[in-house]
């Protein structure tokens, strides 16, 4: 595979079997042996195939339900796909309002697992950990467990470790959504800074502005489908133009 | 293939640090969050000596020699075991907020949980050591065959490592794995030289030890901490092949089933 290329997707399909009556136990299995449970199969993402290379920042718009979630979810590597192949060339971290965080652990706690899994040795975060916490602006807190902060307080931290921390390949799904309006401006201006550059990213979001600002490619996908995937702004004519 | 698992997994990548890390928080998470700390885990072990002793030594009389000690080091092998199949069986659901938004290894849940028992295991046997050196009065002492222990504890640890692969994965379709994998357990204490003499295991049920995967590893463990003797290498040689068909059936479960824990959970 090329080294440029952070990720590939070959017809890769994800299909959600739904059965209506939950028969997760064995004592449930054994009484409804022959009385199987109605199924309905939901084709959250039809086939599709793409490629994303290094230092790319990709836009991914639709409407609700259109499998942008599970899309992102896909392309992680968190959701087994059904079809097809995919390839990813290094850590992924999936962002929406809040990062992966233990709510029994402390903020130091989530920070140093956090930056573990995102690939980070321990001396690295060692070092980033004053400037994580600073950004969240959490210092008093550090030692506390993070089910006694507000949700506002987690989302800031989760942020924090996201913008310092960082996987290979970033899925960021409407984060512009985090905190108060001063935090926000915050927020928008290190993604400007130190995201855009460097950092491959897939951002979700409703906001076109923001598509159109950060994306040099973008994705709209329409009932699970991709219906097209190149210039920004010919994306948003399109969705704009099915929207009316 | 191997090469490169080897080969990602010691050098640049960060993985042992990311386990013992996770391993050393799920520790401190059980142990000091009481003000006992690590006492606690050498509790367990002994109120439950305590009770089988009255049980078996003081009302039935039994002829086992150093009978407190025999009983030690069966027992914290056999929380070990426990700890490790029980206390993982829900480890998908617990530790979700891991693998929910990252491409994080599953395995490595497993295997930080482990090392976090591991450390438990470490000092109660340490104690078992003080214990059986300086308080038994049966004691005949410990000789050099004592290293065997850690391939024996390294069989153990795979053994529990595989039937949680096995048991967590069930979890993702089978809620109720819990209730069914608690009776099996009490039936395999029962069925496990752990209380009994064992010429009165042996002969009550010939072969059986062959059978019990965790039978073989509990006898080699007295062997060579109390008896002096070295392991019994047959039955070693078995609980190995057992300990490893599990893990690569666990490993082969977790694709399958664990994959999907991300939706199914």
């Amino acid at each position: 595979m090329n080294d440029n290329i952070i990720l590939s997707a070959k017809n890769i399909s994800k299909t959600f079997v739904i059965s209506e009556d939950s028969h997760n136990t064995v004592k449930h299995r054994l009484f409804n042996l022959f009385n199987p449970p109605r199924r309905k199969r939901v084709e959250a993402i039809k086939t599709m195939s793409l490629e994303i290379t290094k230092g790319e920042s990709i836009g991914l718009i639709g409407r609700n339900g259109s499998g942008k979630s599970t899309l992102v979810k896909v392309l992680a590597g968190v959701y087994p796909v059904n079809t097809g192949q995919l390839r990813i060339n290094g850590s992924t971290m999936l962002m929406n309002l809040g990062v992966g965080m233990s709510h029994e652990l402390t903020a130091r706690e989530n920070v140093y697992i956090s930056g573990s899994v995102l690939g980070l040795k321990i001396k690295q975060i060692d070092a980033i950990f004053d400037e994580i916490i600073d950004f969240a602006e959490l210092r008093e807190f550090m030692d506390t467990k993070i089910k006694f902060f507000s949700s506002g307080m987690v989302a800031r931290l989760g942020f924090s470790i996201a913008v310092k921390a960082g996987a290979d390949l970033m899925f960021l799904d409407e984060i512009f959504a985090v905190g108060d309006m001063k935090f926000q401006e915050k927020a928008v201006k290190v993604f400007e800074t130190s995201w855009i550059e460097g950092k491959t990213v897939v951002l979700v979001s409703h906001t076109m502005d923001t598509i159109q600002k950060y994306c040099n490619r973008t994705i709209y996908m329409k009932n699970g489908e991709m219906i097209f995937f190149g210039d920004t702004l010919k994306a948003i004519e399109l969705y704009e133009a099915d929207n009316v | 293939m191997l090469l490169k698992v080897v080969k990602d997994w010691g050098g640049q990548s960060n993985k042992f640090e990311r386990i013992w890390l996770l391993a050393k928080i799920e520790f401190k998470l059980r142990y000091y969050e009481n003000k006992l700390g690590l006492l606690w885990a050498l509790l367990k072990p002994i109120m439950d000596i305590c009770i089988y002793y009255v049980v078996f030594k003081i009302i039935m009389k039994t002829d086992v020699p150093a009978f407190a000690s025999f009983l030690f080091i069966g027992l914290i092998l056999w929380n070990f075991f426990v700890e490790s199949t029980t206390g993982s069986i829900q480890i998908l659901q617990t530790k979700k907020y891991l693998y929910e938004y990252s491409n994080m290894n599953k395995l490595e849940l497993y295997i930080s949980q482990l090392f976090s028992n591991s450390i438990g295991f470490v000092f109660n046997f340490f104690m078992f050591l003080i214990f059986y050196s300086f308080l038994e009065k049966d004691s005949i002492g410990i000789s050099f065959q004592i290293l065997w222990m850690l391939p024996i504890y390294f069989n153990l640890f795979i053994l529990s490592l595989g039937l949680a692969l096995i048991l967590s994965s069930i979890y993702i379709i089978a809620k109720d794995i819990t209730q069914i994998w608690q009776v099996f357990v009490s039936l395999l204490f029962f069925l496990s030289p752990i209380l009994y003499n064992l010429k009165l295991f042996k002969s009550a049920l010939p072969t059986f030890h062959y059978l019990n995967p965790i039978a073989g590893i509990i006898i080699n463990a007295r062997r060579v901490t109390m008896e002096k003797l070295p392991p019994d290498f047959n039955l070693f040689l078995w609980n190995m092949v057992y300990a490893f068909v599990f893990l690569f059936i666990g490993v082969f479960v977790l694709n399958k089933l664990g994959a999907k824990a991300a939706e199914k959970l």
